[in-house]
């Protein structure tokens, strides 16, 4: 397994935000992370992120324990994640802000300026190189932040909602993108909760409710604790009528 | 307080062996390092405005320290030289030789910020500036590489503070660690454009003219004015250009530009 996290809670005083999940991901996996706001899913993300130690339990990263390692620690390592808002650098370039990702990986600057151009052109930020941070809209700094990642050469790529916000057109782009950097060979976790993303392209899905749910995408729509509590009866209705 | 260090530490070599003043320079770079290392460490916990605080109230304490301690002249403080033994006593007749020494000095501190700037650490100074969660998740080393920028700083002003002691010949606990110190090099640098290459020189350019005049004009009977003036930049700078004037210029100059061209 690339990554292992068992038992995972996470409290703040008395409030526990995640309890006890558990998230096992292969090299290659696409996982999708949903349930209703307020579920613990991006506290639960900020572990696997090494943004906050869990409580109790162990994340394993490629078999070695990194749940009290930095977030540094667990960039070195291989993890990248972005940020449900969007934290990019807002008064400098699109390429110096993917710049600061590439040099995790490249210390002399032609070559992280090289590597930062080649992923600036893939993530379709080409035109926008020079401008600030600040001048994109919420599609282009979404785009950003996968680029200033993926600059980082992850193998495992951690997206808390980063598809949210976009036109249907914008996120049938986004989504391409996405299968671009996982065919890279990049393992993806993604926390959505527009159900079309999760549909098309995870290979399994983790609800975060009362308890957890794992299971392929299909047998999630159609259990009953994930309709009541997160798709809604109108899911159902419209999955039984065809 | 690394000006402090700076300024001592040349005029201390002079007093304790009779060195050339130029000789406790390399020395003052030293203790500056290692006191920006002793600073560093714990405060680095702190963010925001209790960092700034917390570096304030060590200032004040090393001035209180300095102020009782004999060796370095205590309340008094130390002199240089009062005649030049040889020319590298560094006492000059001409105001000339000392430009050209500040001149080469300058040089080199904007050489190496320009090469700071545009190399990985630089690139990781700004990304923890706009935004140190991100900067960490992107494998940034923030407390380390805040560490090596507070180092190189106190490098800096611990030159800084020599080259202001050997030209004068004197320093005391006042002068080389007040709070006037601390809040001149701040204003110079806010009212320029922090951060950028040119601001802090922008920023020297209008405040030392300014300073020198409002002493012409006021004299000795005005000396708290500078406190006043200060106060007064930096209301007026949080209120309206917190960039500096760096930022206004890039701000206001393609207008200019444009209406000249329309012109």
């Amino acid at each position: 397994m690339l990554l292992s996290a068992h038992n995972i809670s996470k409290a703040f005083g008395s409030f526990l935000a995640v309890r006890d999940a558990d998230l096992t991901v292969a090299e290659g996996e696409i996982i999708g992370l949903i349930g209703p706001n307020g579920a613990g899913k991006s506290t639960f993300f900020n572990c696997l992120a090494g943004d906050t130690a869990p409580t109790t339990g162990r994340v394993l990263f490629d078999g070695i324990d990194v749940t009290r390692s930095s977030a540094e620690a667990h960039a070195r390592a291989g993890i990248g994640r972005t940020f449900q808002v969007p934290a990019t650098f807002e008064d400098t370039t699109v390429l110096e802000n993917v710049m600061v990702g590439a040099f995790l990986r490249h210390h002399h600057r032609g070559a992280a300026r090289e590597t930062a151009l080649r992923i600036i052109e893939m993530t379709g930020l080409a035109r926008q190189t020079a401008q600030r941070a600040r001048s994109l809209g919420t599609p282009g700094r979404k785009r950003l932040e996968i680029a200033r990642v993926l600059a980082t050469e992850p193998r495992l790529m951690l997206l808390d909602e980063a598809l949210a916000g976009l036109t249907p057109t914008e996120l049938q782009q986004a989504i391409a993108l996405v299968r671009r950097i996982h065919e890279l060979g990049v393992t993806l976790v993604i926390v959505e909760h527009i159900m079309e993303v999760i549909m098309t392209l995870a290979q399994r899905v983790l609800v975060f409710n009362q308890g957890h749910v794992h299971g392929k995408p299909h047998e999630i729509v159609a259990n009953e604790m994930v309709i009541e509590a997160y798709l809604g009866r109108g899911h159902r209705r419209r999955g039984e009528t065809p | 307080m690394f000006f402090g260090v700076g300024a001592y530490t040349p005029l201390l070599f002079y007093q304790l062996w009779g060195l050339p003043p130029v000789a406790g320079v390399p020395a003052g770079m030293l203790v500056s390092l290692c006191l920006a290392l002793a600073i560093g460490m714990p405060t680095f916990r702190l963010r925001g405005h209790y960092f700034s605080m917390a570096t304030i109230a060590v200032a004040e304490l090393i001035r209180i320290f300095v102020g009782t301690w004999e060796l370095v002249g205590a309340a008094i403080g130390l002199q240089g030289p009062a005649v030049g033994r040889a020319w590298w006593d560094l006492m000059f007749r001409s105001e000339l030789p000392y430009y050209y020494i500040f001149l080469a000095v300058l040089a080199v501190v904007l050489y190496t910020t320009f090469e700071v700037e545009r190399s990985r650490f630089g690139y990781y100074l700004r990304a923890i500036n706009a935004g140190e969660r991100a900067a960490r998740s992107l494998g940034v080393p923030v407390r380390a590489t805040k560490l090596k920028a507070l180092m190189l700083s106190a490098l800096f002003t611990s030159v800084a503070g020599s080259l202001y002691s050997i030209k004068t010949g004197f320093v005391d606990p006042e002068s080389g660690f007040g709070i006037l110190v601390s809040v001149q090099m701040v204003i110079v640098a806010a009212l320029g454009g922090a951060g950028t290459l040119f601001g802090p020189l922008i920023g020297a350019l209008i405040l030392v003219p300014l300073q020198t005049a409002t002493n012409t004009w006021f004299g000795g009977g005005g000396s708290g004015l500078t406190y006043i003036l200060y106060g007064g930049i930096i209301v007026l700078l949080a209120r309206f250009e917190p960039g500096g004037m760096h930022e206004w210029w890039q701000r206001v100059a393609p207008r200019l530009m444009r209406r000249w061209h329309a012109a």
